[in-house]
């Protein structure tokens, strides 16, 4: 996604305005000359100016050209689509790695990342599975993280 | 002073730290050599693992998987015309050219040797100056160490970066960041949005892991594409003629790694820079500047060893004052705080043996690289076919259990996600990222000197600069941003000329 620097400015324009806003009134309990809501006011003070000056930038660089424009990549819907592949695995794994476990869950990711990137789907599922078993070991018995299990329970060693 | 080396010997020659050692040496190598891997990338995966290790196999792991990831970069560079990582860039084209001509191991072998001289020359100028440093700062109050992190950050966003702007604001996204939490001066909870695991701030782990590893991972997805193939498949005696071409030109080497230390030391440029810098000065001093890109072993000379020199280099400031002088050093530094190792000049006198046994460690991954580098260039035509569509996925996989390792939270693999997108919409959009990682590490130092030198002076903005040395730095801190303004007020200028004209 790229966007045009007016827009990334007014994007940070208004961040400054939220971080603003909220540490307007942060409680100063020990009643210091500057309390904790003086570092954030300065560095959204900061922050202000700096995107002021990019919108300003932006605005000036393309008077009439689009807020959001597309990279080159993004014309192609298969570039787009491997791209969500990323945080859809990772928000999989989130959702589902307490019921599923992790040597399920890791398995099912990298089988469709390595699908979606034209691996072989007989060394996609035996990559997946080596992969998948060498992390957990590094992991679980080189780390001593707990990882889930979920229904391969009866089968930890 | 002599008792502590021996103590840090004795920590260093321990076998399990030199087990972490070698391994992380044939993980730096391996993950260098493969173009679109970058060092940052390999340190920031490795910082899970560190957390579950001793102070000094974590730092040594750090230590030695970027020296060798430097190292390495500049094998696909030779082979590929691929740079593994932007230090390696400056140079690409000689050492391509050597390989044109056949001689592909010339132009390792100068990459390995001259990277191991340089190596060595910026670690022992760290070993004299860093305690020296440290000695000088102990009498340093809140206001200079104010100061010292304004010089640091001032350096990172100004000079280091092509866009200024857009690098500071980096830095602001980065200092807000290290606002959430209740870690500043009054405790308060601040911008936690309620959430109980946001009290304790944004964890740094899944966060490095995210910006510097998941948004890789996101860019090979959309620019794809494989390497291309390797031409040459025979590589000759490696070490053959570098004794000579030491002989032959010594004043490079002095020159590339004195010049790499400095730039090291300069917080906010990095290896990259050095090896940039020290190519140029190479071409200008050279008594045969037409041949620079042609295949010509000087200007590899100095600017190989200049980028390694510049790691040790950038060591200085940051063990000293705790200013990271680029990602990587900012990624060791999260990696020493967590360890209760926190920068600055009084760990050279209450932990003295964890800082000479970081030296040691400098040293030994100097010297293990001329048998590892050796043995990784014989493999390296086949590393560098190893497919990327295959690693990626993998390293997405080692990202998310890494982040969720260290708490076994899941909520710190949304992190993890958060600053991937977050890293990656902002490089999309030529918005640096280094500086919000250097902004987020020291922004609780920067946060805590200002506080309490307004308070020792009764808020008065005077009592920043009301002593010698921290009105000295404010000087050069003002300095570096006026002259950076200025400079692009006038580049403005001359594009306005220009277009008229």
């Amino acid at each position: 996604m790229k966007f045009n620097d007016l827009f990334g400015g007014l994007v940070f324009l208004a961040l400054a305005g939220l971080v603003a806003f909220a540490s307007w009134n942060l409680p100063n309990p020990s009643q210091q000359p500057l309390g904790p809501s003086a570092f954030p006011l300065i560095l959204s003070g900061l922050l202000a100016l700096c995107a002021a000056i990019l919108a300003v930038n932006g605005a000036r660089a393309t008077e009439s050209g689009p807020l959001i424009g597309l990279a080159d990549w993004a014309r192609s819907g298969g570039a787009i689509l491997r791209l969500l592949l990323v945080p859809a695995a990772i928000i999989f794994y989130m959702v589902f790695a307490e019921t599923l476990g992790f040597l399920i869950c890791a398995t099912l990711i990298l089988v469709v990342l390595f699908l979606s990137g034209g691996t072989k789907p007989v060394h996609a599922v035996g990559l997946s599975l080596a992969a998948a078993l060498i992390i957990h070991s590094i992991f679980y018995l080189g780390l001593g993280v707990q990882l889930p299990w979920g229904p391969l329970e009866p089968l930890r060693w | 002073m002599l008792d502590a080396y021996v103590t840090a010997l004795g920590m260093v020659l321990d076998p399990y730290v030199l087990f972490v050692i070698t391994l992380s040496a044939i993980y730096g190598l391996v993950v260098g050599c493969i173009p679109g891997l970058s060092a940052t990338m390999a340190t920031a995966l490795l910082v899970p693992l560190t957390f579950f290790m001793p102070p000094v196999p974590a730092i040594a792991a750090i230590v030695t998987t970027s020296t060798m990831a430097i190292f390495s970069g500049d094998i696909p560079g030779c082979l590929l015309r691929i740079p593994g990582t932007p230090a390696s860039a400056a140079y690409v084209d000689d050492s391509y050219q050597m390989t044109l001509k056949g001689k592909p191991e010339l132009a390792l072998g100068i990459g390995l040797w001259f990277s191991v001289l340089g190596g060595l020359f910026g670690t022992a100028v760290m070993m004299v100056a860093a305690p020296a440093i440290a000695d000088f700062a102990l009498g340093f109050g809140s206001v200079e160490f104010f100061w010292i992190v304004m010089v640091g950050l001032g350096g990172a966003v100004f000079i280091g970066s092509s866009t200024p702007l857009k690098a500071c604001i980096s830095l602001l996204i980065g200092l807000l960041i290290a606002m959430i939490g209740m870690n500043n001066p009054a405790g308060q909870p601040r911008f936690t949005f309620e959430s109980t695991e946001m009290l304790g701030g944004v964890s740094l782990i899944p966060m490095m892991v995210g910006m510097f590893a998941c948004s890789e991972v996101m860019r090979h997805m959309v620019s794809g594409g494989g390497a291309p193939p390797v031409v040459i498949q025979k590589i000759g005696p490696i070490f053959a003629n570098m004794w000579r071409l030491t002989k032959q030109y010594p004043w490079q080497l002095i020159r590339g790694s004195a010049l790499g230390t400095v730039i090291g030391i300069q917080p906010g440029s990095g290896a990259d820079m050095a090896a940039w810098m020290s190519y140029a000065m190479s071409k200008r001093f050279s008594k045969e500047p037409e041949k620079f890109g042609t295949g010509h072993p000087e200007g590899l000379i100095e600017a190989g060893a200049s980028n390694n020199s510049s790691l040790a280099g950038a060591w200085i400031p940051a063990l000293v004052f705790g200013i990271p002088g680029d990602s990587i050093t900012a990624i060791a530094i999260g990696v020493l705080m967590m360890k209760n190792m926190a920068p600055g000049p009084t760990i050279f006198v209450n932990n003295p043996e964890n800082v000479y046994a970081l030296f040691l460690v400098f040293v030994i991954a100097n010297l293990m690289m001329l048998p590892l580098g050796w043995a990784i260039i014989k493999v390296a035509t086949r590393v560098l076919t190893v497919p990327r569509k295959i690693l990626m996925p993998i390293i997405l996989l080692f990202a998310i259990v890494g982040s969720y390792a260290i708490n076994n939270s899941l909520f710190d693999v949304g992190i993890m996600l958060a600053f991937g997108v977050l890293a990656f919409v902002l490089e999309e959009n030529d918005f640096p990222v280094a500086p919000v990682i250097l902004g987020v590490v020291l922004g609780p130092l920067l946060e805590e000197y200002f506080i309490n030198s307004m308070i020792k002076s009764d808020g008065r903005l005077i009592g920043l600069v009301d002593r010698p040395i921290a009105a000295v730095l404010a000087a050069i801190t003002i300095g570096i941003i006026g002259w950076t303004i200025l400079a692009s007020m006038r580049g403005r200028q001359a594009r306005i000329e220009n277009t008229a004209a």
